[in-house]
Parts: structure tokens; C-alpha cells; sequence
């Protein structure tokens, strides 16, 4: 399956918006084994929340190695790649805390913006 | 209802410049919902991107609470008046004159994210005047890496007013200068909440600035800035780049980055970005060079 990234969230990847678009696609051809290629052409600026949106949550409940095999990335510029590789890092130090932790922050995150 | 007076002073971009601003904002707060707030400039003869910005936020903070806000135009002295007129501050705030093209990154209000009008802005206004020579790929990275400064208050800030951008081009000094604010959560506060309550507003900063990026579609991730390119870029270009947000500072120039913890505090983020121009022209060190026309 190739996903035309530009066709989606066109020239400028940065919003988790953007990203959401991206995961929505990708996330259960992923699980169901199938390989999938994002197509960067097209796509100029990146930010991290598009990353974190689309690639860096796939990792709540897929594998690493999975992932390595099965989600090919063209056409991605350098910079791109930079931040890419920065999301995926931070997204597996997130998902490796445990369940009782990230809960614990998503309460607290839950309640200090209901009283803003 | 209170009524207060902010006798607006000369307010240039300097360390101490911010203990100005900062106190402007904690005499908004001090007021209370629903002030009826009056901006006396007779005393201000000079006013930098940095205030610009400020003033205009604070403005929309007053409103959003419920007050009033009265910028005393027959305060404004002539110079200052003209550069409020030029940059579109006071057609924001109501005044008739349209903007001008000058030297001036047009005064913008972001009141939601609007990722195509951002990107314009930096590209267009920041980057393509031709005051300051980049690559279009270094310009999409340092884009991105701006935007990193926005998505940071829309997305974990929750600045209740948005987001207020504003700069200046200073012929005589060779300087471009960018200023970023918002009312929102702040950077320290951030760093606090998600990963550890008791670090100081220094080691918030530093944390976040030498972080990669985040995590940000799950609420509690704790958010680094990223900055790396743009880090690289404001040193090699000789400029500098300051982050006040609450009572954290961070400094990036070329003799390196430093981090304090500041008396003074405000709710929200001021980014100033200063870049040096001159002739030369920056690329990513991975770039071609230009082939040779012969």
C-alpha cells in the first residue's frame, strides 16, 4: 500500500492534524501485517507533531522490528528524517514508561486543562 | 471595576526589557477580571518586535477577561506612532490606516492554528524580502522548526488569546529581528507538570531545549522544542535567539546556549529571534553548492 503523503496534509507536514489523517490510513494495514510506503514527494516543511501524530503513536501497539519491516518512508527529506528519527525516540521512552505512569500523567495533563 | 494606568516606557529587547513587560502583565493580573486598562505611552519613545507583541497580546488578554482596553493614541509620540502604524498594530487595534510595507514583519494575531498562514508569513514576510540569504531547503527546516515554537503554545500552551508575531529589519544594524508570544502555559510549567515537579525553571528550559521533540498526540507527553537547526542557524548567522517564558530563560548565541532562572515571570512564552544579515548565502551542509555555469 503507498500513501501519497502530499495528497493528504499537501506541501507542509506539521500539525497533529495532519498526522492523524496519515495514522488513520496506515494503522490497521500495519496491524494486519501489510506493508506500507510513505510517499514524501511533494511534502517541503515537517514538524513534530505531524510525526508524532502519524508515525510515533503506531508504536502504542506495534513493534519496533514490525515497523522497521513493514513502513518504508521515501522521498523524505534530510530534514525531515532528522526530526522523524527525534519522534520515534521520544514515542519509545513514552510507550516504554508503564501503563499506571502514562496514566497518571494523562490525568494530570486532563485536569489541568479542565481548570483552564 | 478597576481602573489602571500602564505607563508604557522605552522597551528595547535587552534582559532587563523583560522585567518591563513582565510587570505590565502582573499589574493586568493584580487588576482582576474586567479592568478597564489604559496604555499611556508618554514615556516611550522606542519600541521593539519584543513589546510589540506583548502589548498586543496583553491587549487581547484584557479583553478575553472581560475588560477594556484603551491604547491612548495621543500619547504616541511621532516615531512611535509611525512604526505602530507601518507594522499593523494599530490597524489591529482598531485604527483606520491600513499597513505599509516597510522594514517590518507585519504585526499578525493567530487566535487558532492556521498552519498555511504561518507558514506563509515566515516564508514570505521573515525569509523573502531579501534581507537574509537561505537555501529553500534550510528556509523549509528552519520553517519547520518555527513552527515547532507555535504548535508548542497551540498545542501544549493553551494560550487563551493564541498567538501574536511581529518583527523588524534594522538596515543600520544588519539585524532581523522575530518575536513570538503567547498567554499560555509556559515552557517551565510544562517540563513540571509532565516529568518532574520540583526542577527549577533553569533545568525546565535546558531540558527542553536539548530535547529532541515530542510527544504530542498523547496528552501527558512532556514537549522538548527541537531547536536544533534553528540553534545551529542563529549561531552561524551570528544572531541570537532568547526564550522567556515564565520565570525560565534561555539564550542562544555564538559563544553558546545559557539558561536561568529569571526574578520575573509571566504565564506565557516570548521567543525573540535575531538574525544578522549579510551577504552570505546559508544552505544545509548537505547541499550542493551551485554548479558552475560553465
Amino acid at each position: 500500500m503507498r500513501i501519497n503523503v502530499r495528497e493528504w496534509v499537501g506541501e507542509n507536514a506539521m500539525t497533529q492534524e495532519d498526522g492523524k489523517v496519515v495514522y488513520d490510513r496506515i494503522h490497521d494495514p500495519l496491524r494486519q501485517g501489510e506493508t506500507v510506503e510513505l510517499d514524501f514527494e511533494g511534502v517541503d516543511v515537517f514538524a513534530s507533531p505531524f510525526f508524532n501524530a502519524s508515525v510515533g503513536r503506531l508504536l502504542e501497539d506495534l513493534e519496533r522490528g514490525a515497523l522497521n519491516a513493514q513502513l518504508r518512508f521515501e522521498h523524505l527529506s534530510g530534514f525531515g528524517e532528522r526530526v522523524l528519527r527525534r519522534v520515534i525516540e521520544n514515542a519509545e521512552e513514552y510507550y516504554a514508561a508503564s501503563p499506571e505512569h502514562r496514566r497518571a500523567m494523562d490525568r494530570i495533563v486532563q485536569d489541568t486543562a479542565a481548570a483552564m | 471595576m478597576t481602573v489602571l494606568t500602564l505607563n508604557i516606557l522605552r522597551i528595547n529587547d535587552k534582559r532587563r526589557d523583560f522585567n518591563t513587560l513582565a510587570r505590565l502583565w502582573k499589574d493586568v493580573m493584580e487588576a482582576g477580571d474586567g479592568a478597564d486598562v489604559h496604555f499611556d505611552f508618554t514615556r516611550c519613545d522606542f519600541l521593539r518586535p519584543n513589546a510589540v507583541v506583548f502589548l498586543g497580546g496583553l491587549t487581547r488578554l484584557i479583553l478575553s477577561r472581560g475588560g477594556t482596553a484603551h491604547l491612548l493614541v495621543n500619547t504616541l509620540q511621532e516615531k512611535v506612532h509611525v512604526n505602530l502604524l507601518q507594522n499593523g498594530f494599530a490597524h489591529a487595534m482598531g485604527a483606520d490606516t491600513p499597513p505599509w510595507q516597510g522594514h517590518s514583519i507585519p504585526y499578525r494575531e493567530y487566535p487558532e492554528q492556521d498552519k498555511q498562514e504561518i507558514v506563509r508569513m515566515l516564508r514570505d514576510d521573515w525569509f523573502g524580502r531579501g534581507w537574509i540569504n537561505v537555501s529553500r531547503a534550510l528556509a523549509d527546516g528552519i520553517l519547520g522548526q518555527m513552527w515547532e515554537i507555535f504548535a508548542n503554545a497551540f498545542e501544549h500552551g493553551r494560550s487563551p488569546v493564541g498567538i501574536f508575531c511581529c518583527g523588524q529589519h534594522l538596515p543600520s544594524r544588519r539585524e532581523l529581528l522575530l518575536a513570538v508570544a503567547d498567554f499560555g502555559v509556559g515552557i517551565p510549567s510544562n517540563v513540571r507538570l509532565f516529568r518532574n515537579p520540583d526542577i527549577t525553571a533553569e533545568d525546565a528550559m535546558c531540558w527542553a531545549f536539548k530535547r529532541g521533540t515530542s510527544t504530542a498526540q498523547r496528552p501527558a507527553s512532556a514537549r522538548g522544542l527541537g531547536l536544533d537547526l534553528l540553534r545551529e542557524f542563529v549561531r552561524a548567522s551570528g544572531g541570537r535567539m532568547e526564550v522567556f517564558s515564565h520565570d525560565g530563560y534561555a539564550r542562544v548565541d555564538p559563544q553558546g546556549e545559557s539558561y536561568e532562572t529569571l526574578p520575573a515571570f509571566f504565564e506565557g512564552t516570548l521567543v525573540q529571534v535575531c538574525l544578522r544579515c549579510d551577504d552570505r548565502c546559508y544552505r544545509l551542509s548537505n547541499e550542493q553548492p551551485s554548479q558552475p555555469f560553465f
